[in-house]
């Protein structure tokens, strides 16, 4: 009995160091900036975060964070979702090359992503100069939003595929002869069945990649060299810019987006119960 | 499901393709310009050329942040999985219970983005007793925080499958201490899973530009940071410099992918 | 004419041949079973009639009507997997209900099927459950439900029992057969266990590496076996080779003895000496191994009383009813 206690404190004791660590790296610093975010000059209070509401500036940030977010993930996920399926309908050689090189390119994002879209499509890319001579790239360009959402959706699509790949195993084949049995087209199949059985898996998909794309910070970065407008851009900014530093704004900004983070987290986790995979 | 035929099948056929050329395309363009003498407003460039890659190979100050970044992604498996083995170990032979909370605590690092961590950490260890901003050690510890999530799932995944209770207790009724079961039988047992977590935290690590830029810079240049300082520099250097990092990831996610196939 | 008449159909996949030349004969209102060894073809048989794999040539009949070029949808015919293939996202009632729905039946009548359906299978009270609160054989019987209320001109079964256990196999086994001549439903039924095959069919079809091997009711398959495949798979018949049943019966045998376990009797004052080598007790009945003339044989000797029992090693002799034996190919 006692050397089990004994064992047990041992054992506690080995948690110790991961427990220093993690205060360390990933506790203290997010405590530092809630209790930060509500100080300011002013002493204790909210006058950081009505500062950020009154601001047309950051929330043109916000606003656009969000955008950009919306669109990349809605089409990353349309095009994961009808590449994740099809993979399926391959055969096995051909659904295991591209399954292995969708997770191989879901690692190119950040700064080399933005340095291939730069040199494709970038003012002088070669992409650019070819579609402007075809007359087809009107007044497209990629350090716009509508060029950062397709960056965007680039790095959204290989992580949208490999998370929705394992979803479609839940749709079991056997539900569609059934349904086809039962006189279900294979539309009415989808509408019916499939779909019902997968939105826990989509929207749980859709939840991730915007997140991913809520708090991507290097991809903006370098594509644009920090000009561009979004929320992880303004919270660097006021910690490591020349200019106007101001922690305590940088705090509850940051606040701002691990709110926006974690209501998708929860809602995320509580998909996750609701998949009939997890069942 | 079964492999479908016919119309359907070549509609899926051509899907997967389409798939494959859209994910393909940035990847070949930068490739093809990596290769290219010069090439601009046509459909191919005009020569083709190794230059690049020799510039860029033999550029001192590439190889420095190719190795400082091999160096900070090591140390941080290092710390991850003597950090992370005996959590898991403790958690799942001492404390199941506590895996709920720690499925909650893993959560953390993916709700705080880095740039949130980063405002913290740059004013907590900018200055004072534990000052490491602009030295690699925060960023190994930054790493761990970044590595851990992933870890602990392919881990716990994998102590799942070799049914961790059962080993342990036939491995003491036979003799066996707590401590010489635990690195005797169950270690070795999870070498080949751990390698597969160990080189796809690797592929992530490595292409880590946030913490490493704002909280290290060129105090300390890694290589997403370094690739970040050459923007000004030929664009046919940059891509060789993109298209040698991503060859690198590609071996490394290549042999975890075999591996992963080896295991069963 | 035949209800149900499968003529000269060929599968084959990947160029190898699942079966050939298959003809099959299904009456109105019979319950057919196809028995065989898992591969020998008679799931692809029975997804071939109902339209979910396609067929390579030859022609199913239903009801004077050849139903190859249908798809699934207009064939009218009811099908219950063995894995139930319960829609996940409805309930009960829904999954019944949705044939009638893809039929646009009008709501009222929809309902009041349904509860007639599910009245017949005694699952009225879940009709509000999801598939995942209820247990395999409730599951089964929702499928079966299900696959009901269209009113199928045929139903196929393919191994609906064989995801349960024991118990409620028995039970389900006997609803089925129940429900089945109730509604003098045409059904052909797919299982690799011959004891369901045995007690529920009306005409058992035997199958083996894609061929039809024997077809007949049970008491002609259990009592005059064709060949040897067919004495291996039904009853637990002792196999002789032509020595050794020679050996047995002192006069010269050309081809292979099958002789059931219980048509030999073990006594004290039989024809042959023999030594008991083993016994294993399997309910009501006890199972002896004994050697005879330097030959095995199982036998089967009904459990009256303890009393009886010949323990190992003890020499007993027997008899074998010589009506019994069968000469197989």
């Amino acid at each position: 009995m006692n050397s089990s206690r004994r064992g047990r404190y041992l054992a506690l004791l080995c948690l110790l160091p991961f427990a220093v660590f993690f205060i360390i790296f990933q506790i203290a610093p997010l405590a530092w900036v809630a209790i930060n975010s509500l100080q300011s000059d002013s002493g204790w209070g909210l006058a950081n975060f009505s500062k950020v509401f009154a601001s047309k500036f950051y929330l043109q940030a916000l606003q656009r964070s969000l955008e950009i977010s919306f669109w990349s993930s809605l089409f990353g996920i349309v095009i994961a979702t009808l590449g994740a399926y099809s993979l399926h309908k391959v055969d096995s050689r051909l659904r295991d090359f591209v399954t292995a090189f969708a997770n191989m390119t879901s690692n190119f994002a950040g700064v080399p992503l933005a340095f291939a879209f730069i040199i494709l499509l970038g003012f002088n890319g070669a992409l650019t100069l070819l579609l402007k001579q075809m007359g087809l790239l009107g007044d497209f360009s990629i350090y716009s939003k509508t060029g950062l959402i397709l960056v965007y959706t680039y790095f959204q699509i290989p992580l949208g595929v490999l998370l929705l790949f394992p979803a479609f195993d839940a749709v079991r084949e056997d539900w569609r002869e059934s349904a086809a049995l039962l006189g279900a087209s294979q539309w009415q199949f989808w509408r019916h069945i499939g779909l019902p059985v997968l939105a826990p898996a989509l929207l749980g998909t859709f939840v991730i990649l915007l997140a991913n794309a809520l708090g991507a910070y290097a991809t903006v970065y370098a594509l644009t060299t920090g000009n561009f407008n979004v929320l992880p851009i303004r919270i660097a900014g006021l910690v490591a810019g020349d200019i106007s530093l101001d922690p305590n704004l940088a705090s509850a900004l940051a606040m701002v987006l691990v709110g926006l983070m974690t209501l998708v987290t929860v809602v995320h986790q509580w998909l996750l119960r609701r998949s009939y995979h997890a069942r | 499901m079964r492999a479908e035929t016919g119309k359907g099948g070549l509609y899926h056929k051509l899907v997967v393709y389409l798939l494959f050329l859209i994910l393909l395309l940035p990847l070949a363009g930068t490739l093809l310009y990596s290769l290219a003498t010069s090439w601009s407003a046509t459909m191919l460039p005009s020569g083709l050329t190794f230059k690049w890659y020799v510039a860029l190979w033999s550029e001192p100050r590439f190889l420095a942040a190719f190795g400082q970044s091999l160096l900070v992604c090591v140390g941080a498996l290092l710390l991850s999985v003597l950090l992370i083995l005996p959590l898991l170990f403790v958690v799942h032979y001492h404390f199941p219970r506590l895996d709920a909370f720690m499925n909650v605590l893993i959560l953390l690092p993916f709700a705080v983005p880095p740039v949130v961590s980063s405002v913290g950490l740059l004013q907590l260890y900018g200055s004072g007793p534990m000052a490491m901003v602009g030295t690699p050690w925060i960023l190994i510890g930054c790493y761990f925080t970044i590595a851990l999530p992933f870890m602990y799932r392919a881990i716990t995944n994998n102590l799942q499958a070799i049914n961790l209770r059962d080993l342990m207790d036939a491995a003491q009724l036979l003799g066996a201490s707590t401590w010489q079961a635990a690195m005797l039988v169950v270690l070795p047992n999870l070498r080949k899973g751990l390698m597969v977590a160990l080189l796809l935290s690797f592929s992530f690590l490595f292409g880590e530009f946030v913490f490493a830029n704002l909280l290290v810079g060129t105090r300390y240049e890694t290589l997403q940071v370094y690739l970040n300082n050459m923007r000004n520099s030929s664009g046919h250097f940059n891509s060789a410099l993109v298209i040698s990092y991503f060859a690198f990831v590609l071996v490394l996610t290549w042999v975890a992918n075999r591996l992963n196939k080896d295991k069963t | 004419m035949s209800f149900v008449s499968v003529q000269k159909l060929q599968k084959s996949y990947a160029g190898s041949p699942v079966f050939e030349n298959i003809d099959c004969q299904v009456e109105r209102g019979e319950f057919v079973t196809l028995l065989g060894p898992s591969g020998c073809g008679k799931s692809t048989l029975l997804r071939c009639i109902a339209g979910l794999t396609p067929v390579d040539s030859g022609q199913i009949l239903l009801d004077g009507q050849d139903i190859v070029p249908l798809t699934p949808q207009k064939r009218g015919i009811g099908m219950v997997f063995q894995s139930y293939a319960l829609f996940p996202n409805m309930t009960v009632e829904q999954n019944v209900a949705f044939g009638l729905r893809m039929q646009k039946v009008k709501a009222d009548e929809s309902q009041v099927r349904v509860r007639e359906v599910l009245e017949l299978v005694e699952l009225n009270s879940f009709a509000g459950r999801y598939p995942h609160q209820l247990s395999g054989g409730q599951c089964q019987r929702v499928a079966l439900a299900r696959s009901l209320v269209t009113r199928p001109r045929l139903l196929l079964l393919d191994e609906p029992l064989s995801a349960l256990d024991a118990r409620i196999r028995k039970h389900l086994r006997e609803q089925i057969r129940a429900i089945q001549r109730e509604l003098g439903l045409t059904t052909i039924f797919v299982t690799h266990d011959q004891e369901e095959a045995l007690t529920m069919s009306d005409r058992i079809v035997l199958m083996n590496q894609g061929r039809i091997v024997q077809s007949g009711d049970a008491e002609t398959l259990y009592t005059a076996p064709v060949d040897l495949f067919a004495a291996g798979f039904i009853g637990n018949y002792n196999l002789l080779d032509a020595d050794r049943a020679s050996r047995l019966l002192q006069r010269p045998v050309s081809g292979r003895l099958a002789i059931r376990p219980e048509s030999i009797t073990l006594g004290l004052n039989g024809e042959l000496d023999a030594e008991v080598r083993s016994h294993s007790l399997l309910g009501n009945v006890i199972r002896y191994r004994v050697q005879v003339r330097e030959v095995e044989l199982v036998v089967d000797v009904l459990n009256r009383s303890a009393a009886d029992l010949h323990a190992d090693g003890k020499r007993v002799s027997l008899s074998i009813d010589p009506t019994a034996l069968r000469e197989v190919a």
